[in-house]
Parts: C-alpha cells; structure tokens; sequence
C-alpha cells in the first residue's frame, strides 16, 4: 500500500505535462495562493477518537487580522497530501458564531502554550509574536483523506478534527518524532511561552465539540423534479 | 465563576442543536450569516505587525507544498443536494503524478479570495478501482470540459490543449466547507458534497453566470466549447459518478454525537 511514504497510486508525471505546468505557474496568477505565508506544525485528532492523532502541516493566509485560512498537508515535503482545510478565528468573531457552531471549533490555548503547535523554520522571538495570538483563536478544522489510516486515495466523507487540550493526549512517539525532526523541544518552548494567555474569556465551553464526540455521517436527499424548470441549453 | 453559564444540560437538546449544523440547512440568522450574499468575512483589517511577520516567515520558511501549486482554473459547480444553487469557482491546482490532482478552491481568483473548499481529481483508471459506495460521491468532468466551461484565465491554447483531453477524462471529488453564496460571511457547518456541470436539465449552469464569468475573464465559454469540438469524447461515463443524474438523490452531511474514543481526559 506504501500510505506511509505517501505513494498516490498512478503513473509517474510525463515530462510534456510537467513542462506545461512550468509554464502555466509562470504565466498564470496566483494571488490567492500569493496570501499564504505561513507554515505553522501542530497535530489534529478525530473529533470521535482522540487515539488516531495526525502530524498536521498547515500552510495559512490572513483573509484579515481576525480571520486565517488553511490548507492542511500531512507532510511539508514537495510531494506532500492535501488532507484538509482549517479556518482559523480570533475570540471575537468566534463568540459571534451560532451555538451549534460553537462546538464544531477547537481552542489553540493548549496547543500554543505546551509548545507543541510551532512554526518550523522560525526563530523563537519571532514564532511568538505572533503565537500569542494563535494562542487566543478558535479553528475549525475538516480532513478528507485519512492517511493515517492507511488509504491510499481521499475515500469517505469529511471528517471534523480537534486539536490537543492537555498534557497526556499526544502520542509520546509523535511528539518525539516532530521534535527530532525539526529539532525542536517542546518543553523548552512551553518555559518561553508560560506568559502567553488564552481566550480573554477563558475557553468557551461550547468549544472542542463541548467536551463530547462528534462525527459526521451522509444522508441521501430527494432532489426537486426538475420538469418545470425550462433551462437554456449552456 | 466561569463568565459562561449556558450549558445544554439536556442531551436531546443537545442532539438538536447540533443537527442545526448539516450541509443541507440554512444556518440561523447571525452575524456569521446575514443571508445576503458577497459581505466579506467580519474582522479588522490585517494590521501592519501581522504583515511584517508574515513577510518574514515566508522569506525563511518552507513552503514547498504551496509551490507545487502550478495551475489556475476557473470553472463551476453545484451544489450535491441543491443543483440551484451553482457557483462559480477559482481552482488552484496541484499534481501528484499522471492520475492525481489535489486542488484548493477558492470563490475568486484575487487575493482576497476565499478558501472555499478542497477537490481531488482522479484519472479514469483509478476511479474504476473505487469502490462503488465511494464512486457515487465523484462527479465527471467531460461536460464541463468540453462545453467550454472549464477555463484556464491566460493560459494559451498551445499548453493547455493536450492536457484538457486527459481533464476531460477525470473524475472529481469537491467538498465545499464555506457556503458564501448563501451569505456566510464565515465558515459553517457540515461540509457539503458538490457536484459538477452536466448537459442535462438541472445540471447546466445559469448562462447569467457563464456571461459573467466569461466577461470577466475577457474569455467566451461559447468559443472555448467550439475549439473543443475535435477533442475526443471519454467513450463512456462510469454510471456510479453524477449519482443524481440516474437516481435523483443527492447527498447532504450531517454533524452527530458520538462516543469520543480516548486516551485521556478530555477536553
């Protein structure tokens, strides 16, 4: 199955499409993809089952000072998998969310102040200006292709993901891997963030799914019959 | 005292307000969806202290996942469980090999566009391999390609045409986790399963929005859909894609309690 390394299955890219996409990502434009700058390492766990966690990377834009976008990779390798989104928003516009909303969001408080959620590549001073932010943010985190477990193509419906709220939930062989990987300690950077605080008004308990599982599942719609409606040939 | 004191102490009504949360129902009137389509996502604009360190995160971090994104379309979908509703989608493009792509879709293509959703493209061959219960959530793209729907803003025909026959021959998986064109000024709810443009009935797009599109673009969708004439045609369409076109179903996603499996206290 070769999951693990990432193996799609497929044909290797002919160099005639390679060369085309050389091309089109010179002449075409990106502005988008332009806002993403940066690359931010934290780990998501099924929001039914907290022991099957993933090494999530996310590449992020600021839509605003409030509000983030993300696109989760499993790896920050080139040949990397696209395994979901997070949307990323501070305290305020999180209160304004509906209720039902509320616990489909997780708090980064635990995240940010254990060390656990960095930014690879980044000097300390620098990750915590804007970490202390982080720090206070609310995401909303969905994957559609569980690598974890093995699939070798995005298969089944959407999954909504948590993150870390205490001590004792990361898989020590995780934590470890990450930390070697990066060379990074998270004990170290947990000392450096002690000061950081979470939400002004504390974790919202409607947050992180209000405590409880959650998961998603399909349901087949009737479709309205369409006989009435006259379409114009496109 | 914590400042919070609403907990929904009764389980059942908890249930509720969570179903509140499917892809299919419109989210209760709120800041985060006043209903009125193109308001932009509430917030202060970004301050210059986040775009410094934003600068100076890109210049020494990696971001190799983010440069293998060497592709812009622009096309259009509809909604799985209402094909009304149809929306007009910036495609941002990244190929794992011959058979795969993974694409990032946005509501425009400037850089204040929205994430809007994920989509996995995958060839004619890998598709065949899915399981039945999978395919049904894949839609076909031979349509959309050849009606001159599907378009590459500024790409000339040279180097896009012999990639469009192996496009035109793809299936597509798109879930959309941020419903703007009803008016969510943020992301809500369950994700919802999108399907693609068909030449039938409820599967065509509104020419209102090809014309705006194509305006836009400075492009005719008209003309592309002539140029495409010669490409080949896939000799056949998998039965199990485009579910609604043979059972008139389409799908929704709903959020329910489970028993959350734990290694240790949460939350």
């Amino acid at each position: 199955m070769a999951a693990a390394t990432g193996q799609i299955p497929g044909d290797p890219t002919p160099f005639s499409v390679s060369l085309a996409e050389t091309a089109s990502s010179a002449i075409q434009s990106f502005a988008p993809i332009s806002r993403i700058h940066q690359h931010l390492c934290a780990f998501h766990f099924y929001a039914d089952d907290m022991s099957r966690q993933i090494e999530a990377h996310h590449f992020c834009a600021h839509l605003n000072e409030d509000v983030r976008q993300c696109l989760v990779f499993d790896s920050p390798d080139p040949g990397a998998r696209l395994i979901g989104v997070e949307y990323i928003v501070s305290e305020p516009i999180y209160l304004t969310l509906p209720d039902e909303e509320k616990p489909l969001w997780h708090s980064h408080e635990f995240e940010v102040k254990s060390g656990i959620l960095f930014l690879p590549g980044v000097s300390g001073a620098v990750q915590r200006q804007d970490l202390e932010k982080v720090a206070k943010t609310y995401g909303k985190t969905f994957h559609f292709w569980q690598v974890d477990r093995g699939d070798e193509l995005p298969l089944g419906i959407p999954n909504l993901m948590m993150a870390l709220t205490r001590d004792g939930q990361l898989h020590e062989n995780l934590s470890q891997d990450v930390e070697k990987k990066f060379g990074v300690s998270f004990a170290e950077e947990r000392g450096r963030r002690a000061y950081m605080s979470g939400p002004e008004h504390g974790v919202h308990p409607l947050a992180n799914g209000a405590g409880k599982g959650l998961k998603l599942e399909l349901r087949e719609v009737a479709l309205p019959p369409t006989a009435s409606v006259p379409r114009v040939f496109v | 005292m914590p400042p919070f004191s609403r907990f929904f102490c009764n389980p059942l009504l908890f249930t509720l307000q969570i179903s509140m949360a499917s892809s299919d129902k419109k989210p209760e009137l709120a800041p985060a969806s006043t209903g009125i389509q193109g308001q932009e996502a509430p917030g202060k604009p970004e301050s210059i202290a986040t775009t410094v360190i934003d600068a100076g995160a890109k210049l020494v971090q990696s971001m190799k996942p983010i440069q293998k994104i060497k592709q812009h379309a622009c096309t259009f979908a509809l909604y799985g469980h209402d094909l009304h509703r149809q929306i007009e989608t910036s495609h941002y493009i990244s190929r794992l090999n011959n058979d795969f792509l993974q694409c990032a879709v946005y509501d425009s293509d400037e850089s204040s566009a929205r994430l809007i959703g994920i989509e996995y493209v995958i060839s004619a061959e890998l598709f065949e391999r899915l399981p039945a219960e999978e395919q049904k959530l894949w839609h076909s793209h031979a349509y959309e390609v050849k009606a001159g729907l599907w378009a590459s803003p500024r790409l000339p025909d040279l180097i896009e045409k012999p990639e469009l026959e192996n496009l035109a021959r793809t299936y597509g998986k798109f879930w959309c986790t941020w419903q703007v064109d009803r008016g969510d000024r943020l992301p809500l709810g369950a994700p919802a399963l999108m399907m693609s443009p068909q030449g039938v009935n409820a599967g065509m797009v509104r020419p209102e929005m090809v014309k705006r599109r194509d305006d836009r673009l400075g492009i005719s969708s008209k003309d592309l859909k002539e140029a495409r004439l010669e490409m080949a045609e896939p000799e056949w369409i998998h039965p199990n894609a485009d579910y609604w076109k043979q059972h008139r179903k389409g799908f929704a996603v709903d959020v329910v309690s489970a028993e959350m499996k734990t290694v240790a206290a949460f939350p």
